[in-house]
């Protein structure tokens, strides 16, 4: 037909049509099995058509609820799984033969997915309808999210083993999916997002191609189940045009390192969380409108538009959201899909000479990044050598010191700072969630319930096997599916290729990092830190410390950084550490003051520990202790009590005002202790 | 002209420092560190308690009957020495049920700020308090030397507390030569295939090690090539006396390790050469490098010469400090004309 009109999508029959909308989902998970189910059904009957579940941190990094290390994270940032029965109750009356689950999970991707099948089985489902994604992204988690739990080479064999197991059996599963999304939260440029996705993408193929699983065939179906989960920030027209670099480069790579023909395998799908990390904790309420912007980012442009959205929460700034906050963000994804018409028209950009030479831009920078990292080794030997790492930092660094000169402006938060109070965190929560600390006996309770019935001989049998097959190199997949049948828990699984693999501490990304920051500001601190040597004729020492599991280091590392500018001597050694750990270096190193840092929401577990362990030490009143990270300011005072003398929150962007703070603290801790 | 050192007085040590020399010559931790920060102390008026306690030691040799061998490892950065350094303190922990072992790791200040960021014990992480082992981090302070000051002082103290000090310095290369004044026994760790090593042979560092360490040999391959190449390399060189044959079942014989920290590769084997080093060097050794340092420091060659035909005055000093204080004085009555 000659007379279509550009502005209209026609379908195959050359009606005219208009788009489905993507899937939404909420990122949610909290408490326990039984809640987080209710959650789920609650959430499906609103017209939510997908399901993103989020872990907690000891289901995350391989432990199970009844070990030390998990006990203060039980249930906090997303539900906990210890055996297939936890799975029955968490997906308790949802048709998962129907439905698309979205899993959160990495480094023990292999066991959530076992369990997933094996329930599937239990329940006598045909294993090929399943449909899903495992996000199983180790490189960004050795980059910026930290809950890996192997090293970079056996948590690629892992990743592969998923993929040669699913297109035989799950065809319609989506084994790994390329995480941008912590990249840019991480403090990646736009350019290095793409870069340092694609590179992953390149890595976990090329491991796939070096295994020979596959025949030419089934290798481009392997290429086309390759899914991407992406960010989206604030500068919404260059995340669009980014968007449109990502489908471009990824046709480009596809075609020409693995020769797909087909172009329905080139596809650049992907979905979207938009971006949390500017959310800001000032003004809270203004993140409502800073999440409809992003949204609009990756859903404008036709060409480049996501197939599943899922939005943060406003107040993700001050803590776990409520279930009417995240309702609040699904209708704003209805009423884009629903009440506009955004989705009658083609794409809107096609064409534009400002959008194309932005993308072009971006595609040549980004093509020189990935060529420099294959050039030297390609993805893993990044991961070793920590050269991606110490860029995001650097990255980081740069956004930090806009923020902090005012260069980029963040409204509420650097400029019209003055506002009135938002009646939004007025209730009794102080407007947010709140995990009730018996819910995790509840969780605790089952897994021993589980473990009396068990088969204990099976359960060896099945770890033994697992073992076995571990050692001599074999795919896991269906000795993890064994051990998902026997009820064999997180943390069993977990342990016993801990014991095969090892386990791995990467690089922290902080080292040869500089601050270029010169202000008034920093020499008033520098004065400071020169009075205190002048007076104790050593430099001021602090321990910056990540305990906990929660992997978010670039706080950590920002401090770190922005310490030795300052002119401390700074230890820092990593994440996942006990409070043990911790208080042991602060001792040994004999430090002037100690920073903790803790994103999870497990604070106040977390401190007490660490206060206890000070105790019995004999230091509890002879070590200054500090505390940045998401803490709701409810919780300040019961902090203080345990004896943290400063608690600073997203609201304290300026590293120095915090050096300058640290700095006062420690002098006159000296003067009077 | 710099300022003449405040004399000396001998006195008594102090009630809470004898304390907490006894807590630590019992390996307590804290007590510990906070006397390692007396003697990484700055402050001109730290001298008279370094001083204190170090006549304590001598007159009390009975209270402490350990005395440190000295390692080091030197090397560029990439090497693994931190790995390797903590896989060989495990191996070292459990095939001696007694040694008490300190590590002092120095990592670069920054030039700028004259701060640091010590992340050695990033491979030191073991999950548990471990008695034997004790841990301190030190910053270069911009020295050159690989080594700082305050790593000479720290040890000090401890070759009186523990059975052995292991240091790792800086790794930047060809500025490493200090660390020869403090050790009984210096490795070198290098990377395998390295490539560059006959740019090391060119540059001092590579006559300083007494063995030498190719780590990250993940595979035998890489061993096995590594060790022909640093062998022939070092032949060429005529760095060391090898024997007559290659042996690579018998490379430790030549005082070449090949390990891998990841796989746990060759660590027993490095760590029995460890625990059967001699010593080599005394206290006073180390003591009268570091004068000299401080002496060319502060008064130049002028000074050294004037130390050299000047060597008995120090013959009734009996610790670091009076040498340190009497040296000075002497020096100083050199320039200054008397009135």
């Amino acid at each position: 037909m000659s007379d279509k009109q550009a502005h209209i999508i026609y379908d195959k029959e050359g009606k005219p049509s208009k788009d489905a909308p993507w899937i939404f989902r909420t990122y949610a998970g909290h408490t326990n099995v039984r809640k987080s189910n209710e959650l789920y059904r609650s959430n499906l009957a609103k017209g939510q058509t997908g399901l993103s579940i989020a872990f907690d941190l000891a289901t995350q990094c391989g432990y199970s609820s009844n070990e030390d290390i998990a006990k203060p994270e039980i249930g906090k940032v997303g539900v906990p799984i210890n055996t297939l029965d936890d799975f029955a109750i968490l997906f308790d009356q949802i048709a998962i033969d129907v439905v698309n689950t979205s899993m959160t999970i990495n480094g023990t991707s292999m066991w959530l997915l076992s369990l997933y099948v094996a329930l599937a089985e239990e329940r006598g489902i045909d294993l090929a309808k399943l449909q899903g994604t495992t996000q199983n992204d180790l490189i960004k988690e050795f980059l910026a999210r930290g809950t890996y739990v192997f090293p970079p080479d056996q948590s690629i064999k892992l990743i592969v083993d998923m993929y040669e197991y699913c297109l035989r059996k799950i065809p319609k599963w989506n084994p790994s999916n390329v995480c941008s999304y912590h990249l840019q939260e991480a403090g990646a440029t736009p350019v290095q997002e793409l870069a340092y996705s694609l590179v992953t993408a390149i890595t976990v193929l090329d491991a796939i191609r070096e295994r020979k699983c596959f025949n030419e065939a089934e290798f481009e179906q392997c290429v086309g189940r390759v899914s991407f989960f992406v960010n989206a920030g604030m500068r919404f027209i260059e995340e669009m045009c980014k968007m449109r670099a990502f489908t471009e480069l990824w046709d480009e790579i596809c075609q020409q390192r693995y020769g797909v023909k087909n172009p329905k395998y080139r596809l650049f799908r992907y979905g979207v969380q938009v971006n949390s990390l500017g959310l800001t904790e000032e003004q809270p309420e203004n993140n409502a409108w800073r999440i409809l912007i992003e949204a609009l980012g990756v859903t404008l442009s036709r060409d480049a538009r996501c197939r599943a959205l899922q939005l943060p929460a406003w107040n993700e700034a001050l803590s776990l959201p409520r279930p009417w906050d995240q309702q609040w963000s699904l209708r704003l994804q209805q009423i884009l899909a629903y009440e506009t018409d955004l989705l009658e028209y083609p794409d809107l950009f096609a064409g534009s000479p400002v959008v194309q030479s932005k993308v072009e831009e971006l595609k040549a920078q980004a093509r020189a990044e990935i060529q420099k990292i294959l050039d030297a080794g390609g993805g893993v030997e990044a991961i070793k050598t920590g050269y991606m790492k110490s860029q995001l930092v650097i990255s980081q660094a740069e956004r930090m010191a806009k923020i902090n000169t005012g260069e980029q402006v963040v409204v509420g938060k650097n400029r019209w700072m003055d506002g009135l109070a938002s009646p939004l965190v007025g209730g009794n929560d102080g407007g947010v969630f709140k995990v009730d600390p018996e819910s995790a006996n509840e969780t605790v309770h089952a897994l021993e319930e589980t473990i009396r019935k068990r088969d204990a001989a099976k359960v060896k049998a099945c770890l033994d096997k697992l073992r076995e097959d571990a050692k001599a190199g074999h795919n896991l997949m269906e000795a993890s599916i064994a051990c998902a049948h026997a009820r064999v828990s997180t943390g069993e699984w977990s342990g016993v290729l801990r014991e095969v693999f090892g386990e791995y501490r990467p690089p922290t990304g902080v080292e040869g990092q500089t601050l270029s920051l010169e202000n008034e500001k920093l020499q008033q601190v520098r004065a400071k830190v020169q009075q205190f040597m002048d007076q104790f004729g050593h430099r001021p020492r602090i321990v910056v410390g990540k305990p906990g599991l929660d992997g978010h280091s670039n706080g950590a590392e920002m401090i770190s950084v922005a310490a030795r500018h300052a002119g401390f001597d700074v230890i820092y050694f990593g994440i996942r550490l006990s409070a043990v750990d911790i208080v042991q270096s602060a001792i040994e190193e004999n430090v002037d003051v100690i920073g903790i840092s803790l994103l999870s929401g497990s604070h106040n577990e977390i401190i007490a520990q660490l206060m206890n362990e000070l105790e019995q030490e004999g230091a509890r009143d002879a070590i200054p202790v500090v505390l940045g990270g998401i803490i709701p300011q409810n919780d300040i005072p019961g902090l203080t009590a345990l004896g943290i003398r400063a608690v600073f929150t997203p609201k304290d962007y300026d590293l120095m005002d915090i050096m300058n703070k640290i700095m006062d603290i420690v002098l006159e801790h000296k003067a009077h202790g | 002209m710099p300022t003449p050192l405040t004399p000396l007085v001998d006195q008594p040590l102090a009630p809470e420092l004898l304390q907490q020399l006894q807590q630590a010559s019992a390996l307590k931790k804290w007590p510990l560190a906070k006397l390692i920060s007396l003697f990484e102390n700055k402050n001109p008026d730290a001298a008279q308690i370094r001083h204190d306690i170090a006549r304590h030691i001598q007159q009390h040799p009975q209270d402490f009957p350990r005395n440190a061998r000295v390692i080091g490892f030197t090397g560029t950065p990439g090497a693994g020495k931190s790995s390797l350094i903590a896989e060989l303190c495990r191996k070292l922990l459990t095939l001696n049920d007694q040694i008490a072992i300190a590590v002092l790791a120095v990592d670069p200040s920054s030039q700028i700020s004259g701060g640091s960021i010590l992340g050695d014990r990033t491979r030191m992480h073991y999950g548990k308090k471990e008695e034997r082992l004790f841990f301190r981090s030190q910053a270069s302070n911009l020295e050159l030397g690989g080594v700082s000051e305050a790593t000479f002082q720290a040890t000090r103290l401890l070759r009186h507390l523990f059975d052995l000090i292991i240091i790792e310095t800086v790794g930047i290369g060809q500025n490493e030569v200090d660390i020869q004044f403090l050790t009984d026994h210096t490795f070198l760790v290098m990377q395998p295939l390295a490539g560059d090593q006959i740019q090391f042979m060119k540059s001092g560092i590579m006559e300083i090690p007494d063995s030498f360490i190719v780590n990250k040999c993940d595979e035998e391959r890489l061993a096995r090539t590594s060790y022909h190449m640093l062998r022939s390399s070092l032949k060429q060189a005529r760095l060391v006396d090898l024997h007559a044959q290659d042996n690579y079942q018998n490379a430790a014989r030549d005082q070449i390790f090949l390990t891998s920290a990841l796989k746990g590769l060759g660590i027993d084997t490095l760590a029995n050469a460890v625990l059967n080093i001699p010593q080599r060097r005394t206290a006073e050794h180390c003591e009268s490098c570091y004068l000299r340092k401080g002496v060319l420091r502060r008064y130049g060659e002028f000074g050294l010469k004037i130390l050299k035909h000047e060597m008995n005055l120090l013959d009734t000093a009996t610790t670091f400090e009076e040498k340190e204080v009497a040296a000075f004085a002497t020096i100083q009555r050199h320039i200054i004309p008397r009135q």
